[in-house]
């Protein structure tokens, strides 16, 4: 479908792999979103609850088009589904290697700045590469200079930005497999 | 099974208690601001275990308000703070 | 009984992981640091909760509106903990 979005300077990384979807397109896929989130919360078949429900749902698209034009990047929700489970994963080893070096006695942290390139185009593609990184073992992001996400990490000694990297490898086939998909 | 799921549940709301020593030492603003992020969770946690001593369901909608409120609050505070947002006024 | 020894379980490993979050948040020298303290263990231990009390509930609508509650947190801390590092940083108040 044509796309007529009107930011031609993304370069490399994920969006120059697939096409954005067009508005409609986007409103459609977010509004169904939302929708399927107002039925988890509100499980009931009344039509009343629905129209609710629907109207919810509407508001939700309205806003989320105006604050996250699909200009500036999108999702594959299947491809991230399918990474949810290496995604928990690696949040129950932050656990475990906070509560590790937490309940040490010699509190075995070597805290530290470390900056890390990444082929991302900056939007909602390093946002959200940002926001599921900061529950990787030991980094949180904190604040780009000059185009660069910057991570605090709390063990110097671990290979930080190898890690970060194979999570972009992963991240950046799922996603280019979702873009061919679509 | 109910005294061990109040006894946990009484476990982590005096475990978050004991965190927000953090809000009244600081030193930062992030600092105490991490303490009250730490009740958020921990108070979601006990309110899903209060619905499931109590098997009223509808005390998981409270869980989900609570825990909606708390990223209101800290979402507040970052805009409150931050030096240029334009937002602060304190 | 087996699905009582689950919850027993889980949610005692969940409450370990709140301790953790709270020593963390006390020992650890620096704001940043106990910003990992805070979202990495805290949201392991709220999830830990949630599937230990999964098999005590009545129905699957429940089960999954308690889970979009974990990953609703989880999505707000993971966001928050971004925003509060790029404060610190920010206004300086850490020691590298």
């Amino acid at each position: 479908m044509p796309s007529s979005n009107g930011k031609p300077e993304m370069t490399g990384g994920m969006a120059s792999t697939g096409k954005l979807p067009s508005r409609k397109a986007a409103a459609i896929a977010r509004g169904i979103s939302y929708l399927a989130l107002w039925l988890i919360m509100m499980p009931s078949a009344r039509p009343t609850d629905l129209l609710v429900g629907a109207g919810a749902a509407i508001a939700a698209t309205w806003l989320s088009l105006r604050t996250f034009p699909p200009a500036t990047g999108c999702l594959h929700f299947v491809s991230m589904a399918a990474l949810m489970p290496h995604f928990i994963w690696q949040s129950v080893r932050a656990g475990f290697d906070i509560a590790r070096r937490v309940f040490d006695p010699r509190l075995p942290i070597q805290p530290g700045f470390v900056a890390c390139p990444l082929g991302f185009p900056e939007g909602l593609a390093r946002n959200t590469f940002a926001t599921i990184t900061s529950l990787i073992p030991g980094t949180v992001p904190c604040g780009e200079v000059d185009g660069v996400l910057t991570y605090h990490c709390l063990d110097l000694r671990n290979p930080v930005v190898q890690q970060l990297w194979a999570e972009e490898r992963l991240m950046a086939r799922a996603l280019i497999a979702g873009r061919r998909h679509d | 099974m109910t005294e061990f799921l109040l006894g946990s549940a009484c476990a982590i709301l005096v475990v978050v208690a004991v965190g927000l020593v953090r809000l009244l030492r600081g030193p930062g603003e992030a600092d105490r601001m991490m303490a009250v992020q730490l009740l958020g969770t921990g108070s979601t946690a006990v309110m899903l275990i209060f619905g499931a001593v109590i098997r009223q369901p509808a005390v998981i909608d409270v869980a989900l308000i609570v825990a909606l409120l708390s990223a209101f609050a800290g979402l507040a505070f970052v805009r409150g703070i931050s030096p240029n947002s334009g937002g602060g006024d304190e | 009984m087996l699905l009582d020894l689950w919850t027993i379980v889980l949610v005692s490993m969940g409450v370990v992981f709140f301790l953790a979050g709270t020593v963390g948040l006390l020992r650890f020298p620096d704001a940043l640091s106990r910003l990992h303290a805070l979202t990495k263990a805290d949201n392991l231990g709220l999830g830990l909760v949630v599937i230990g009390l999964l098999p005590r509930l009545t129905g699957i609508a429940d089960g999954a509106k308690m889970i979009f509650v974990w990953l609703l947190v989880m999505l707000s801390g993971a966001c928050l903990a971004q925003l509060v590092a790029h404060l610190i940083r920010q206004s300086g108040d850490f020691k590298p």
